[in-house]
């Protein structure tokens, strides 16, 4: 990754090179938002909204989202469901082993603020955004597949915008 | 056993142990004294008619100015269940452990003692259960539990 990263840096100055720069940015980042493969992380209610939606009726797999049950395999996390204080150093521990890049969308309304959790409750997170970076929120509890496909096609928006020299 | 006839019959049979709060449409609870406790445990398991044979669960309830302890205890073999409970005074909050009479009270046990500070006498583990294993903050469940995130709904 580390000759890839400079390429701009060298091409740009040659004549001609954006080309070659603003190509291989189209190349790679298709690829990535056809292929965003989720870590299966269903730890409440809205896993049951995952699996349906990965299942044939919604049908993930045509936006080419695919389940691992390995984060070193994974480019995305789906948080789907509550994460409680004694959860959240093992979200932490999975996001850390996958590789970059990564995303994380948040489920449901427990992910993004604590949700029916928010008050009176000592043992749940309030928001995941404590613990690692969210790129999608998605509201609901739980949201219907249609949110959550409506989700990840804002998520490959995203992944489509990203060029090389933006990379971490 | 019918409904009334348990009733009747615990209140004969240790009448000078239990008093009995409620026995409406619901199940019936009994109060007994703390230091009744192991004696009348042991007692309704080995009773032939009762034969309470399964503790199915150790609730806490704190009302804000005293601690409750209720067991329910269930007969698989006669097919009947009830509750009992014990007051405690918010200073002096201990039991003794049951489980030399239903070895399944050890996990009720450890977690009335993690979400409640109630002391568990003679229980051998006594140990950190459903919390985070760095939890410092005391026992949630208390009424006058408080945390820096903790947030109580607000009165409307």
């Amino acid at each position: 990754m580390g000759v890839i990263k400079k390429l701009p840096v060298y091409l740009e100055k040659i004549p001609g090179g954006n080309i070659v720069t603003t190509t291989l940015d189209y190349v790679f980042s298709q690829s990535r938002a056809s292929s965003l493969w989720y870590l299966l992380f269903g730890t409440a209610c809205c896993a049951i909204e995952l699996m349906a939606t990965g299942a044939s009726r919604y049908d993930f797999d045509r936006l080419g989202m695919i389940f691992r049950a390995s984060p070193r395999q994974s480019d995305l996390i789906i948080a789907a469901g509550t994460i409680t204080k004694k959860m959240a150093p093992r979200l932490k521990l999975l996001y850390d082993q996958m590789a970059e890049p990564r995303y994380v969308i948040a489920m449901g309304g427990c992910t993004v603020s604590g949700g029916p959790f928010y008050y009176d409750s000592y043992a749940v997170e309030k928001g995941i955004d404590h613990i690692v970076p969210v790129d999608v929120y998605i509201p609901g509890c739980p949201p219907r597949p249609e949110s959550l496909l409506e989700g990840c096609l804002t998520l490959q928006k995203r992944v489509k915008r990203m060029k090389i020299r933006d990379w971490s | 056993m019918e409904r009334n006839q348990l009733v009747s019959y615990i209140k004969n049979k240790f009448q000078d142990t239990v008093t009995l709060l409620e026995s409406g449409k619901g199940e019936s609870f009994f109060q007994i004294k703390p230091e009744d406790l192991l004696v009348f445990s042991r007692a309704i398991r080995d009773d032939e008619r009762l034969g309470m044979d399964w503790l199915s669960c150790i609730s806490g309830v704190d009302t804000g100015e005293r601690f409750e302890v209720v067991y329910s205890v269930a007969s698989v073999v006669n097919r009947i269940r009830f509750n009992y409970k014990l007051v405690l005074d918010y200073d002096k909050a201990e039991i003794e452990s049951v489980q030399k009479i239903w070895p399944g009270a050890n996990w009720h046990e450890r977690e009335l003692w993690e979400l409640y500070g109630i002391n568990v006498n003679n229980h051998g583990n006594l140990t950190r259960f459903l919390l985070p294993d760095n939890w410092d903050q005391g026992h949630p469940l208390r009424k006058d539990w408080d945390a820096p995130d903790f947030k109580r709904m607000p009165e409307k």
